[in-house]
């Protein structure tokens, strides 16, 4: 895939671009883009950090750079990769930026007065109906998309939660197929170990 | 096929993204394989559970946010300065929002009220004193004068008490008197 100029805008911090006046249909470009992939967007970015305040500053932050790099951004180019794309790389900036506290695993034993403890998850044992219902199952799936890395969330958010075909996911994300498929192999690993219980029960599902 | 093999196929089998003649032989081997068939569905089952979560919606006052440098552009180009201000406003308040989040207003205002207070209390405390300074020494300045005046022999001592105009004054050289005879 070659780097057009406006992709290389459109990844470029926002201080290096300042926004033109734009003329009437460009604005009414960006209304379109904004109207078209907003949702999508967020949903991304949600699933990616796990909660509404970082959601909203990733995604305002990917339109801004939309919005100051309009002119140099093709009507009808594959926008969609490029904010998915910039989504990710504001998500992994953040990360960097945050402190340390913030990026620990929750696979990571907790140190406590009394030993060595692992994180417990939705307690399912008290309350078994509870792998049925919609929101602890929602609750439940966040928490294991925030186990994975950020590379191993963003392919499963795209694959099984957006419903990119591989190829596209490769395109997003600029890496080979086999990339692809090997991390969502490994992190569906892990969520498996994860989600077991609601696995199961979705099966048991099936069969009744 | 081996078992191996075909166990990290499966989850693209799910995906549908093998080849033909891939798929073909994950198809073979799961007739044969158990664990493997197992581990499928629990893959169909978990990929099912993903595609069920429902999309998470931005919040109302976001998306004025990401449409505030658009209002505020239109509103500019249509000449309607307080269409721009409101939405430039919006914008701003977004903007600000997703830094400074604020859980709990009432508790915050509160916060602010004593912060407030505590830095007013002093400068409210210097006024008072200062002019509570201000009201004592005038009076001592008069004092001290009826004082002096009354020391000469000349000066008619009722009018000193008047200006004076302290009823207890006592002036110099004269037995007390009872309140408001200076005056008098």
């Amino acid at each position: 895939m070659s780097e057009t100029a406006a992709t290389l805008a459109l990844m470029a911090p926002p201080e290096a671009v300042t926004a033109p006046a734009y003329t009437a249909e460009e604005l009414a470009r960006y209304d379109g883009i904004v109207e078209r992939y907003t949702r999508h967007v967020y949903n991304i970015a949600y699933r990616m950090a796990g909660n509404e305040a970082d959601a909203r500053d990733l995604s305002q932050e990917a339109f801004l750079r939309v919005y100051r790099a309009l002119r140099r951004v093709e009507p009808g180019a594959p926008l969609e990769s490029w904010l998915y794309r910039i989504v990710s790389n504001l998500y992994i900036d953040l990360l960097r930026r945050r402190p340390k506290a913030r990026l620990e695993s929750l696979d990571a034993p907790l140190d406590t007065p009394r030993g060595e403890m692992v994180r417990e998850f939705p307690d399912i044992a008290a309350n078994p109906e509870a792998v049925f219902e919609r929101e602890h199952i929602d609750g439940a799936i966040q928490q294991a998309l925030g186990v994975l890395s950020p590379e191993l969330r963003m392919v499963v958010v795209l694959s099984d939660i957006e419903g990119f075909a591989y190829e596209e996911i490769a395109a997003i994300l600029r890496v080979p197929l086999g990339t692809v498929k090997s991390r969502l192999h490994r992190a569906r690993q892990v969520l498996q170990q994860r989600l077991r219980p609601y696995v199961e029960a979705r099966r048991g599902g099936w069969q009744r | 096929m081996n078992h191996h093999r075909a166990g990290r196929l499966l989850s693209a089998y799910v995906d549908s993204e093998l080849t033909a003649a891939e798929t073909r032989a994950v198809q073979e081997h799961l007739l044969d394989c158990a664990d493997c068939r197992n581990a499928y569905e629990n893959l169909r089952a978990m990929r099912e559970l993903l595609a069920g979560l429902p999309p998470a919606e931005p919040p109302a006052e976001f998306w004025a946010g990401i449409r505030g440098p658009v209002l505020r552009a239109r509103a500019a180009a249509a000449g309607a300065p307080e269409e721009g201000l409101r939405a430039a406003w919006a914008f701003a308040r977004e903007r600000l929002r997703s830094w400074v989040v604020v859980r709990r207003p009432g508790w915050a205002l509160a916060a602010v009220l004593v912060v407030l207070a505590l830095a007013a209390l002093p400068l409210v405390k210097g006024t008072v004193d200062r002019l509570h300074a201000t009201e004592i020494g005038v009076d001592l300045y008069v004092h001290d004068h009826a004082l002096q005046m009354g020391s000469t022999p000349l000066v008619d001592r009722a009018y000193v008490g008047l200006v004076a105009g302290d009823a207890e004054l006592v002036i110099a050289g004269e037995t007390p008197r009872p309140a408001g005879d200076a005056a008098r």
